[in-house]
């Protein structure tokens, strides 16, 4: 009787310390502003008050060295629980060895039977495993300014390249009005945009193969839609651009200077604060000459570090943070495209005007085909500074199209795609 | 003779007024830009001056963005970090500019040599080393750093002012019984209060202004400096720039008010290290 | 003696050490992919570094950079310090007001100045053309010449307070009498300046000069928030092909050591000449 009671006294002893003992997991973003700082708390908040004992401290590093910081932190096994990956840092980090397997998780939750197209893959892409829980898309679409088009008697958005750039030739006069928004800082997007729009037989898993296996900077269309895009920052873009980072071309759009942009869904919540409703309107990405038009499927995601302490507390947090109501709160406010397909049907923000541009690409994945970047490519961060090294001097007439084609396909080659 | 000296003077006048353009023109576009609604800052064609100006940027900085704890925290390190500093430059400063001994050229060749090295080879190793001893995300750790960063050129700084401060008033000091340390403490120290002020001020503005380090070795909100959360106004979807302009006024506060009192010292007071014979 | 521990100390933990470790780093090949096998391979990251076409561009580049920022900040800070060397009403607001370009953050320099000179939206240009001096707005950044132009104007304003103050202060150190000898004797401003100003202000214009090109190398923050390098790695000092290769080449810490590493040779090499050369034999501010 005593040794049973005793027992019993411990097992409440035990059973009281975990309940009440706090637990203090750490979470990393990699995209923070202070505004996507406070959406966050406030999921964070809600959460705490369902799990009274388990307290969550955000980490929010300046966007600009988040990336870098992650890395070094990972390597140096500084504590973390929760950290938020890019696309671009998958790779890396999975490398590094750092990234929990989350296949275990992922096959049990329920919340991955809503997911949208891509999103599994996009989970799986290194190692065909999944390594993270994705909370975001980023697809790029058209913006435009109605208003200022309308001066021009232009209505409606450009629905090919060809027209869009008619249009931006037409109302550029070299002194206080151009067309398009171009960015030269990071601008590996936009270029592929352009160029493979030019084709019509992509490799949906490899942006930069033809689906016979060719690298497409091989191909004659390449330097058509090179070209193209050339012609389309010298007879439609300020001079300056070259140089614009996202701000200045996220500006340039906002005063007028530039009615066409190209970017992604993060963009509205910026656009919503500077500019009045129904100034801007979205509209699907102009098709080429192929007759498609390939918008790239970026996305964010969810991991926990392989030697984090709270794996599974790590995890409830993840899925509480992807419940419909919670992600739908997340993507309207910060801008993003959710990855549950529930939340597009019930949620009346996305069936509104500013989603326009993507309600019809998703309509249509024929001719919008959202395809992957070869993310897991060990190169795949030089390419990117390569491409905008040698997009510089293309523009700047320091290179020929031709030899800047001849350079891609030469990375490509090395880097075994 | 007269109009030649009032010549003198308006073209004197002139040039001073230059300097003062230049040098304060874009902080006037800063403040002019931290008072605009967020639709008037990027126009086109660029409007100088806006109808609604408002300080809502400032209320933002100190409501939402919590301004006035990194505010704190910048002080605290800074402070710190900047008054310990110039104690061991007093220390070094004078050890260098006073003792004997072999060897002396190379520690001041050594100390230069140790100018030379970028501050971001250092981040990294650092950041391993601090993080085995679980020493980041911590305001002391990054004070330590900083030491360490100031600690060649307030050495080199101090050491300047020392020599300039001859020698025979502290043996004076030290025939009439006082003790090395007594004699620093007592006679040179007040002499040297305008180097001191010198080598705190520099300390000072380097401490406040560290970005990177900073950045990078702190991770809760609690515990940010101010360089990082002005940084920190520039996301993946753009710059608020008013917001970010009125943080820059703000931050520029401490090291004008700093700038007023420690110039009395360090321009106008530097004359008595020489001329007393 | 025991003064000198606690500053030689810190020094020592703080950057000797680390210093030691960046340079064995850059003999290795660490970079985010290769966490878990790092292994020595010699000195092949110097050769990619100098074997890489753009590197003579980049020490060009390096070199401009330096020599003028250097220059002009001198040239404007003398004549600063001259200017203000005679006291008179409200100097010492006067000195807070035009000094305080130093106190300003390296980044939060660059970005303002970014867009003060931004083809479209910056004031200069807008100043120009109401000005009239010129038609449309210069593209500064799309312009290798002009982009170096734009960032060496900045560091200059950014740096001509430091050599006022430096200077300044040497000036209040010259006797008074001196000056008068030289005026009872029927110089003129021009010849006391060179003969009598010059030379008791030259060591510490050697000084300010040398420990100044040492910053100026080491200090890409400016460069690095106004143009990342560009365009073209018009603006690429070896500083900022550092930081970019961090960044941009899978946080290749090794190669930016190795960059690391060439720097410090190089303003060894200088200092050594240029003590050699002016014959100064007391490092002293």
């Amino acid at each position: 009787m005593r040794k049973t009671l005793l027992t019993l006294v411990l097992l409440c002893v035990l059973f009281t310390s975990i309940l009440f003992s706090n637990t203090t997991l750490r979470m990393i973003q990699v995209f923070a502003s202070p505004e996507r700082t406070k959406i966050i708390e406030n999921i964070i908040e809600k959460f705490e008050a369902l799990k009274p004992g388990v307290k969550i401290e955000l980490i929010s590093p300046p966007y600009e060295t988040a990336v870098s910081k992650v890395n070094i932190m990972m390597s140096n096994e500084e504590p973390l629980d929760i950290v938020e990956v890019s696309d671009w840092l998958l790779s890396g980090l999975v490398s590094m060895g750092v990234l929990e397997n989350l296949e275990r998780y992922i096959t049990r939750s329920e919340q991955a039977k809503y997911w949208v197209d891509g999103v599994v893959e996009a989970a799986r892409t290194v190692n065909n495993t999944a390594y993270i829980m994705p909370n975001a898309i980023y697809v790029k679409t058209l913006f435009y300014r109605p208003d200022i088009l309308e001066k021009y008697n232009i209505l409606g958005a450009p629905r090919s390249m060809g027209e869009m750039m008619a249009i931006c030739q037409y109302i550029t006069n070299g002194r206080d009005q151009y067309g398009y928004s171009y960015r030269g800082i990071d601008p590996v997007n936009f270029m592929d945009l352009v160029l493979c729009s030019f084709f019509n037989d992509i490799d949906p898993a490899c942006m930069y193969k033809t689906t016979s296996g060719k690298i497409i900077f091989e191909d004659p269309r390449a330097l058509e839609g090179l070209k193209f895009y050339i012609e389309l920052y010298h007879k439609a873009s300020p001079k300056d651009s070259i140089s614009w980072g996202f701000d200045e071309q996220v500006n340039a759009f906002v005063s007028g200077l530039t009615p066409i942009l190209f970017q992604d869904p993060d963009t509205t919540a910026l656009l919503n604060y500077l500019l009045t409703t129904g100034v801007y309107k979205t509209a699907p990405l102009p098709v080429g000459p192929g007759g498609k038009v390939y918008p790239t499927f970026g996305f964010g995601g969810w991991g926990i570090p392989s030697y984090s302490k709270n794996k599974d507390i790590a995890w409830e947090f993840i899925e509480f943070f992807n419940l419909p109501e919670n992600a739908a709160y997340f993507c309207k406010e910060y801008g993003a495209l959710p990855v549950d397909s529930r939340i597009y049907e019930s949620d009346p923000y996305f069936g509104s005007a500013v989603f326009d541009g993507w309600a019809a690409m998703f309509d249509d994945p024929v001719t919008y085909q959202i395809t992957a970047y070869p993310i897991d490519n060990e190169l795949w961060g030089e390419w990117f500074r390569l491409q905008g090294d040698i997009q510089e001097r293309l523009l700047m007439n320091r290179m020929t199209p031709e030899r800047a084609l001849q350079e891609f396909t030469n990375f490509w080659k090395d880097a075994g795609i | 003779m007269r109009v030649k000296k009032s010549v003198k003077k308006t073209l004197k006048a002139l040039a001073l007024g230059l300097y003062l353009a230049f040098a304060i023109a874009p902080i006037l576009w800063i403040f002019l830009t931290s008072i605009k609604p967020p639709e008037d800052i990027y126009t086109f064609p660029i409007k100088y001056w806006t109808e609604k100006p408002s300080f809502d940027a400032y209320r933002y900085l100190f409501g939402f963005a919590k301004f006035s704890k990194y505010f704190g925290n910048s002080v605290f390190v800074t402070m710190f970090a900047s008054i310990v500093s110039t104690f061991f430059a007093l220390f070094s400063g004078y050890a260098l500019s006073r003792f004997r001994f072999k060897g002396k050229g190379f520690l001041l060749i050594f100390l230069f040599f140790t100018q030379m090295i970028p501050a971001y080879l250092l981040m990294i190793p650092q950041f391993q080393m601090f993080s085995g001893m679980k020493l980041t995300n911590n305001l002391f750790g990054i004070i330590i750093i900083y030491i360490g960063l100031g600690a060649t050129f307030s050495t080199i700084m101090s050491k300047g002012f020392f020599d300039r401060i001859p020698v025979s008033m502290e043996e004076a000091g030290l025939i009439d019984g006082c003790t090395r340390l007594g004699v620093l403490f007592r006679i040179t120290v007040p002499l040297l209060l305008p180097g001191l002020a010198a080598v705190f001020s520099f300390s000072f503005v380097n401490n406040w202004n560290e970005l990177f380090t900073a950045a990078l070795f702190l991770d809760s909100d609690a515990k940010m400096t101010v360089p990082v959360a002005l940084y920190s106004f520039i996301s993946k979807a753009g710059i608020q720039w008013n917001v970010l302009g009125a943080g820059i006024i703000v931050a520029l506060v401490p090291t004008m008010i700093l700038f007023f009192f420690a110039q009395k010292y360090i321009i106008a007071g530097l004359t008595q290290g020489a001329v007393k014979e | 003696m025991a003064l000198f521990i606690p500053t030689f100390s810190v020094i020592g933990f703080l950057t000797i050490y680390p210093t030691i470790r960046g340079f064995i780093l850059s003999f290795q090949n660490y970079t985010v992919f290769n966490i878990r096998r790092i292994r020595y391979i010699g000195l092949q990251n110097y050769e990619r570094v100098l074997q890489s076409g753009d590197f003579g561009l980049i020490l060009w580049n390096t070199f401009v950079w330096i020599f003028f920022s250097v220059l002009f900040q001198m040239l404007l800070g003398l004549g600063l310090a001259l200017l203000m060397r005679k006291p008179f009403k409200g100097r010492g607001i006067y000195a807070g007001f035009v000094f305080y370009p130093w106190a300003l953050s390296g980044f939060a320099i660059g970005l303002i100045w970014r867009w003060l000179f931004d083809g479209s939206f910056g004031i200069i240009n807008d100043i120009l053309i109401r000005l009239g001096i010129i038609e449309r707005g210069i593209s500064f950044f799309s312009d290798p010449v002009l982009a170096m132009v734009a960032v060496i104007t900045v560091n200059i304003w950014y740096g001509f307070p430091f050599f006022a103050i430096m200077i300044l202060a040497a000036l209040q150190g010259i006797p008074q009498d001196v000056y008068e000898s030289a005026w009872m004797d029927g110089a003129n401003p021009i010849n006391t300046f060179f003969k009598v100003t010059l030379p008791f202000i030259r060591p510490v214009l050697i000084n300010t000069v040398l420990l100044r090109v040492i910053w100026v190398m080491n200090y890409p923050d400016i460069i690095y928030a106004m143009t990342r390098g560009g365009p073209a790695k018009a603006t690429e000092i070896l500083s900022v092909y550092m930081i970019n290769i961090v960044f941009y080449e899978n946080n290749n810490f090794s190669k930016a050591s190795a960059v690391g590493v060439i720097i410090i040779s190089i303003l060894m090499v200088f200092t050594t000449f240029t003590y050699l050369v002016t014959n100064t034999k007391r490092m002293e501010l």
